[in-house]
């Protein structure tokens, strides 16, 4: 038998595991912010690729607007109103309130992110009676598949599709940047490895730290929001929501999402 | 065990990127920074919001566009039109936002300062493109390395490929990192410029040009205005051909421009055909250069048969005549 007396603890104590312990003890800073920027760049990555629709669409819309004040000499002035150039920049700003649109939609609930340890001892009960205050994905599995909403099935979707988009975005700039500031240091092909390995790692960080955190916290918003309301007005509610973020899923997985490019 | 132990770095880290990130690439982080800015009291580095979206294009004006001051002497050559129109956007650029694609020149052996010269600048730029033509065959590819480098460049087309995507300046630009704005920017308004010299023209040349580009005394309203375009003096039912390829973007009829046609050509030019008599394509349509499109007339707003010819960079309209050579005015007032 071992004469020497137990250790204080069980984890060795370091400098990686301390400074680990001190941000840990910030999570409440950083990681609603984080989730926030993670959204934001995934929205912003597919409504960079819908202007050009937006575009098409708005002239559609000014071509018909033209032809009906064209028809009366006291509105024909009115045809002049847009120009062929503003038509431009009236698309990009609808991509633009389009996209912070989408932003308090699917990044502000992001804010109101808490991380807290299951309820166990004394606080079980609040589990057993479905008290919990940030309720676990298995709950809210259960509800979405019972009580199912647009709200509660499309807004978690869409952040899903966002963080996805926004990974890939925060990993494409990591690798342009560590390649381009290293190459000269390291030479071609060892910059090239790094900042391809260091993009993997972005992506996969990313989307294991916060990804799935930004789709929980967005199911957990939907589900709070929705069972607040019953029956048929729990349906309804977020439905224009749910229709502006619809566009911008399809697109940040279509066109935002390149996964596959940082493997090749 | 490690990844346990350093879960909280490793959280930290990545909520840091994806900041950074957010930061400087959304337009939401733009108005972030606008906002620290205002509250410090100094000026923001942040790009205009709507610039978020213009794929490396901008839309500040003719002038930033950098569109020649006169008529050409000759007609140029696709490579001659490529080498122009980097020289004209280096010259309508910042003297610190060039300073990458001085130093690229540089380091192929060119005087920088020759690329600005009124003379000698469109000589410098060929020879530049020359150089990058063995590594850089494509027209697109090419205008990012003479504005970013030819190491960025190169990137950016390898990550371009990667994605499966064919190398336009809008995929290139979105893989460059933060600081390579100026470099895209530039190299938009190159293609965009370029893509102008190598346009044809509606009409048969020789038509004569009735109204001018610029402002004057509208003859319908008696008031001062910009005319956005050049009218051609055409008979009603001439042929209207399109000036390149490109998507019909809209094809209407309206009280003012009469019978009109908007065509896209891609890389940041646009031409738009109005008082038409007869509209021969429809929206969404692909046409190609030469391409009957519509016959002219006299609808809309108009004093008479003629044909209202508008082209447009970066989305701001320009003087098509500064894109041709000899082209006679009515009037004989001017023989261009």
């Amino acid at each position: 038998m071992s004469t020497r007396p137990p250790a204080a603890s069980e984890r060795p104590s370091s400098f990686l595991s301390d400074v680990s312990s001190l941000l840990g003890g910030l999570r409440w800073v950083f990681m609603p912010l984080g989730l926030l920027a993670l959204v934001a760049v995934g929205v912003h990555a597919a409504a960079d690729t819908l202007d050009d629709r937006l575009l098409w669409a708005v002239d559609r819309a000014d071509a018909a607007f033209d032809h009906v004040v064209g028809r009366w000499d006291a509105t024909a002035f009115l045809v002049d109103w847009v120009s062929l150039a503003q038509r431009t920049r009236i698309a990009r700003a609808l991509a633009l309130a389009w996209e912070l649109s989408a932003d308090l939609l699917l990044a502000l609930p992001a804010l109101g992110y808490r991380e807290r340890a299951p309820a166990t001892g004394a606080e079980a009960w609040r589990a057993a009676l479905g008290q919990e205050a940030s309720p676990s994905w298995r709950a809210l599995w259960r509800r979405c598949l019972r009580q199912p909403t647009p709200m509660r099935w499309i807004r978690p979707l869409a952040t899903a599709a966002v963080a996805l988009a926004g990974a890939c975005a925060v990993a494409r700039l990591v690798q342009g940047t560590v390649y381009l500031s290293w190459r000269e240091l390291m030479g071609d092909g060892a910059a090239n490895v790094a900042a391809r390995g260091l993009a993997v790692g972005a992506l996969g960080g990313v989307l294991t730290s916060l990804g799935w955190r930004a789709v929980l916290r967005n199911l957990q918003h939907a589900d709070a929001v929705c069972a607040a309301e019953s029956g048929r007005r729990a349906w309804t509610r977020g439905l224009f929501g749910c229709a502006l973020v619809v566009p911008l899923a399809i697109a940040a997985v279509a066109d935002g999402s390149p996964v596959l490019s940082f493997l090749r | 065990m490690f990844l346990r132990r350093s879960k909280g770095l490793l959280d930290f880290a990545m909520a840091v990127l994806c900041i950074w990130a957010a930061y400087h690439h959304t337009p939401a982080g733009a108005l972030a920074r606008r906002a620290g800015a205002w509250a410090l009291g100094v000026r923001t580095s942040a790009r205009p919001l709507l610039a978020y979206y213009d794929g490396g294009a901008d839309s500040e004006g003719p002038a930033a566009v950098g569109a020649p001051e006169g008529a050409l002497a000759h007609p140029l050559s696709d490579e001659e039109a490529l080498a122009w129109g980097v020289h004209l956007a280096l010259t309508g650029m910042e003297p610190r936002a060039r300073e990458r694609a001085l130093g690229a020149a540089e380091a192929l052996g060119l005087t920088p300062s020759l690329l600005l010269d009124a003379r000698e600048g469109p000589g410098t730029a060929r020879r530049l493109l020359t150089l990058l033509t063995a590594d850089f065959p494509g027209e697109e590819a090419r205008l990012t390395a003479a504005f970013a480098g030819t190491a960025p460049a190169r990137y950016a087309v390898e990550r371009v490929r990667a994605e499966g995507q064919a190398p336009t300046l809008e995929r290139l630009a979105r893989q460059l990192p933060p600081g390579f704005e100026s470099a895209s920017t530039g190299a938009a308004r190159a293609l965009a410029l370029a893509t102008a010299f190598a346009l044809a023209w509606p009409v048969p040349e020789g038509t004569p040009v009735t109204s001018p580009f610029g402002y004057r005394v509208h003859p319908v309203l008696g008031t001062r205005k910009l005319h956005t375009g050049v009218d051609l003096g055409v008979r009603s039912g001439t042929s209207v051909v399109a000036v390149a390829s490109g998507v019909v973007r809209r094809a209407s009829e309206d009280a003012v421009n009469g019978r009109v046609l908007v065509v896209d050509h891609g890389r940041g030019v646009t031409t738009a055909y109005c008082h038409n008599s007869e509209l021969l394509v429809r929206v969404g349509e692909r046409i190609e250069r030469g391409q009957v499109i519509a016959h002219s007339g006299s609808t809309g707003r108009s004093t008479g048969p003629h044909l209202h010819y508008q082209l447009e960079l970066a989305a701001q309209p320009v003087d098509p005549l500064c894109f041709r050579t000899h082209v006679r005015v009515a009037g004989g007032a001017t023989e261009l």
